[in-house]
């Protein structure tokens, strides 16, 4: 079975938003809660950078191992879901994920958490699939479809990737080996771009040579 | 002669020159022997991958770097939240395991000092003289606070040990309806706690202070390695429970307002960090409260009256807080004669407040 995963390609991000405009589209996701999120580092200086983010679909997942109601389960696809009609909100969820993926709905009084919202890599839940329930708790049911993750098919750069990891791994190693990075020497980038100019190999992947 | 005289003069003009010029380079030069050359090779030359640099920076090591997104919310521009996986550490490893391990140690002690010693009788006997112990405002006070007490601790305990114990008994939609129960009671009743914490703390506070016999009621382990120790109204044993119970009290309190009001701008770390204090302060509470209730019901003979209705044997108060028998008969024998029988009333009353 394919073990999804989302993979941001930081050197072609161009913080557009298009996955944040894209998974609100697809998902229907509630006011105030944002499945994923565009950040940029050292924004408007030297070595700026933006990453999409959302629910990374952890094999080894924080939020599941901490849930008070063990909520979470993991498809055979890898994907990480969860059932709204176990969880009770707690947060502790929020507190485990280092990617700030769970999200709540705050319109209770006091602030108190509703049940968690998340990427769901755009597979439904526990439902029945394409059922009103499913698309109402939590959004679209692409991967049903055959269908990738909306966020990253929208991608105008295809920066933001999505798939099986095997296949998302070989497109980047794809493109880390025509920038010119050594794998024996991955701090020092680029010192080979100039060679594979002069070999007229610019622009190409190794596997082409 | 004249030849050689050019010559000599010409190399002393050349001298100078190197003179005037090499000297002051020395200093520069003495700098570039001692520092490494740099690019001398081009083997040498690092050039930072700038994927490297975003890593680190993601991962902020050694750097705190916020980024910056449209998502309006806490701690939306940070893409990796460091203190997660130890937070996930903390809860999984530790808190499950040592505070099962703490409260089961703690029970399973007072169950085998039971079998050892059996409940604490009364020295003598009752002697059916009764004596007002705790008044009606200080009861209220301690069943109050025990109230909340256990309403948290059993809705905290759940949240904390019912994926374990009670999802195997409820299955995991029955075990959803209890913990979100739990939840919202924790939660709501959770403030109250604070009052509770106040009011018994401004009741007991002035009785709890140190004096002069604690420390031999400490070293002879409150007469349990045999002979009588004397005390005041409490003992040190009772003393050291009110001020854990009043410190960690107030600390559950302050991270509980933290973990329940999660409107007020608070972060993932304050919260975790809050929830780290909010979970040691209630183990280590519940722990100790085991001990307290044990002395107070099964454990000892005649005590659980002075919670009840507020009265205690006389031999009881003789044996257990001497000096505070001595303080009350004397306010006592100034005012009315002791109570028989344990009938509250006012002068009885009046006269706790006087000593």
């Amino acid at each position: 079975m394919a073990r999804m995963k989302f993979y941001c390609d930081a050197e072609r991000c161009i913080e557009c938003n298009g996955c944040v405009t894209a998974c609100k589209n697809a998902n229907d996701v509630p006011w105030g809660v944002n499945r994923r999120r565009v950040v940029t580092i050292k924004d408007g200086v030297p070595g700026e950078r933006s990453l999409s983010v959302a629910c990374m679909h952890c094999s080894d997942a924080p939020c599941s191992v901490v849930c008070p109601v063990d909520c979470f389960y993991t498809t055979k696809d890898g994907v990480v879901l969860h059932n709204k009609d176990i969880c009770i909100g707690c947060g502790y969820c929020f507190y485990a994920c280092p990617f700030g993926a769970p999200q709540f709905p705050t319109g209770a009084a006091f602030g108190s958490r509703g049940k968690m919202d998340k990427c769901t890599f755009c597979a439904g839940g526990p439902e029945e699939n394409f059922s009103s329930e499913e698309r109402k708790k939590y959004g679209s049911n692409r991967l049903a479809e055959g269908k990738l993750p909306l966020c990253a098919e929208m991608c105008a750069t295809k920066a933001l990737l999505a798939g099986d990891a095997d296949v998302l791994s070989d497109i980047y190693r794809k493109r880390v080996i025509n920038r010119g990075a050594s794998v024996l020497n991955w701090g020092v980038a680029y010192q080979n771009a100039g060679l594979r100019v002069s070999q007229g190999k610019a622009g190409k992947a190794s596997s082409s040579d | 002669m004249n030849i050689a005289r050019k010559r000599h003069m010409r190399n002393a003009g050349i001298l100078t020159l190197l003179v005037v010029f090499i000297l002051p380079l020395i200093p520069y030069a003495i700098s570039a022997v001692l520092t490494p050359p740099a690019g001398s090779t081009e083997a040498d030359v690092q050039v930072p991958n700038p994927s490297t640099v975003l890593w680190q920076d993601v991962r902020q090591r050694g750097v705190e770097i916020t980024g910056k997104t449209q998502v309006q919310g806490v701690d939306t521009g940070v893409l990796i939240n460091k203190t997660g996986e130890e937070w996930r550490k903390y809860r999984m490893e530790i808190l499950v395991p040592y505070g099962a391990y703490l409260m089961g140690g703690i029970l399973a002690l007072i169950f085998l000092f039971y079998l050892v010693r059996g409940s604490l009788k009364i020295p003598g006997g009752l002697s059916g003289k009764k004596i007002l112990r705790f008044t009606l405002n200080e009861r209220m006070v301690h069943w109050f606070t025990v109230l909340i007490f256990w309403l948290l601790g059993v809705t905290g305990l759940i949240l904390l040990y019912g994926r374990m114990v009670l999802i195997p008994l409820l299955g995991p939609a029955g075990f959803s309806i209890t913990a979100s129960a739990s939840k919202e009671m924790h939660n709501l009743i959770g403030p109250l706690f604070l009052f509770a914490m106040l009011a018994l703390i401004i009741t007991f506070i002035k009785d709890n202070f140190y004096s002069s016999g604690d420390m031999k009621w400490l070293f002879k382990a409150g007469g349990l390695l045999g002979g009588h120790v004397s005390a005041g109204r409490f003992n040190a044993g009772e003393k050291i429970w009110f001020w854990i119970a009043s410190i960690f009290g107030l600390a559950l309190c302050i991270t509980g307002l933290i973990l329940d009001f999660a409107i007020l701008g608070q972060g993932r770390e304050v919260m975790a960090l809050s929830h780290v204090i909010h979970s040691i302060s209630a183990i280590v509470m519940i722990s100790i409260s085991f001990g307290h209730i044990y002395l107070g019901t099964a454990g000892m003979q005649g005590s659980f009256s002075s919670m009840a209705n507020g009265y205690v044997d006389e031999n009881w108060a003789k044996a257990h807080h001497d000096r505070w028998y001595e303080q009350v008969k004397n306010a006592k024998s100034k005012d009315i004669p002791v109570q028989k029988g344990g009938v509250a009333t006012s002068g009885v009353a009046d006269s706790r407040k006087s000593d």
